[in-house]
């Protein structure tokens, strides 16, 4: 996961490699879930309108400090949008889904949530600049938790495709 | 009750651990530094001054050498190919790039970096390349400008187009002061763009409206289920 993430992050630095860096990674990632029952990667139907209620709460959530501080504020290029989505989708499959899932296996939920945040961050030392990563960190924190405080993925997934589409 | 709070905790982490921050992180959709600016906009949060830059091009044969010059930040870079000078009677030209101490905004453009004054101690004969570096603060230029005064007239110069994330490239005849902008009287240029600028305070808006509006109906529905004795459906067990 760490060099698929650290590849996609060297590649943008090219603009010829940017959309394809990034949609390839997100595939990559995606990959990671295979063989994961639906239900332990926390992608089960139950509750469904529970979960995107949640992960349209942990959007908002991740987007409150940008909007607090509207005027100009970030623009995502339109054609960064469907690589975004992919990205987001990969690494929630990945980092939440997959990885959280072996290391609960592992050691239990304490780990699964310790562990999927600290490779997070890891996974972004080279896509952000150092001071970004506290804040990288605390939203895997807060991904985590859910993941762990709701059995569920859909939400993260959501709110991390809401997240890199506004951001 | 107790992973309620945790989650509430974490959040309040996050919402604090962003606030520190200038928004545009979450991805790494943004520059891979954050931008130097003269005049830091209001979200900027912590700013370094941007940086000067110099070098001397030797002459060997009465022509120059091919050469880059660049800022200690990297946010302009000037590349001037073989003899590019009217170097006559030099063993040396130099070359300074100096980024001006104010930030004029000249009618109909808007900028978006830092103005960049560019001199030569010889005249130039041929087209240089100018690279600029811009934020993900503010919308994507469409142009670098150029002017012999900063506060103009400024004009576009040829080839002005997107390079690599997050910097604009073109080509000029003359040194002078440079920027990239957007003409001020159109929207944004990039066109297409998701989010950001004012659409953001609605979106988080709109979400929190649906997050109410739909949550608090299916909360009831739960506590109501739960009431009934239905069966808890969480799904992994751990």
């Amino acid at each position: 996961m760490l060099a698929v993430e650290w590849t996609r992050a060297l590649l943008a630095h090219d603009s010829r490699f940017i959309a394809a860096g990034l949609l390839l990674g997100g595939v990559a990632l995606g990959l990671a879930a295979l063989g994961w029952p639906a239900t332990r990667l926390g992608l089960g139907r139950s509750r469904f309108a529970v979960r995107v209620i949640g992960g349209l709460a942990l959007g908002a959530v991740l987007l409150l400090p940008a909007a607090a501080r509207s005027g100009a504020v970030p623009l995502l290029p339109g054609g960064l949008a469907v690589v975004a989505i992919a990205v987001s989708i990969g690494e929630e499959l990945a980092f939440r889904g997959a990885l959280y899932a072996a290391l609960d296996e592992l050691g239990g939920a304490p780990l699964a949530v310790a562990g999927t945040t600290v490779l997070w961050t890891l996974a972004h030392a080279l896509s952000h600049p150092p001071e970004f990563l506290g804040a990288v960190a605390a939203a895997g924190l807060l991904l985590g938790l859910w993941r762990w405080a709701c059995k569920d993925l859909v939400a993260p997934i959501i709110g991390h495709v809401i997240a890199d589409l506004a951001l | 009750m107790k992973r309620l709070a945790a989650l509430a905790g974490a959040a309040i982490v996050y919402l604090i651990a962003a606030w520190l921050v200038a928004p545009g992180f979450y991805d790494g959709f943004g520059p891979q530094q954050p931008y130097s600016w003269t005049c830091p906009p209001p979200q900027a949060g912590a700013n370094t001054k941007p940086s000067s830059g110099h070098a001397d091009i030797p002459v060997r044969n009465g022509t120059t050498e091919a050469y880059s010059v660049y800022t200690a930040d990297g946010q302009i870079v000037i590349g001037f190919l073989p003899d590019s000078f009217d170097a006559t009677g030099k063993t040396m030209v130099h070359v300074d790039i100096t980024p001006l101490d104010t930030c004029p905004q000249p009618q109909g453009i808007t900028f978006v970096t830092n103005i960049y004054r560019i001199t030569a101690d010889a005249p130039l004969k041929k087209k240089s390349n100018v690279t600029l570096l811009y934020s993900n603060l503010k919308p994507h230029p469409d142009y670098i400008y150029r002017a012999d005064n900063p506060s103009g007239p400024w004009a576009p110069i040829s080839g002005s187009q997107q390079g690599q994330p997050y910097t604009m490239f073109g080509s000029t005849d003359k040194l002078g002061y440079f920027a990239a902008g957007y003409i001020a009287s159109t929207p944004p240029p990039g066109v297409v763009t998701v989010g950001g600028g004012q659409t953001l305070p609605i979106i988080v808006a709109v979400l929190i409206v649906i997050v109410v509006l739909a949550g608090l109906p299916l909360a009831v529905m739960r506590r109501r289920q739960s009431g009934a004795g239905a069966a808890d459906d969480e799904e992994d067990g751990s």
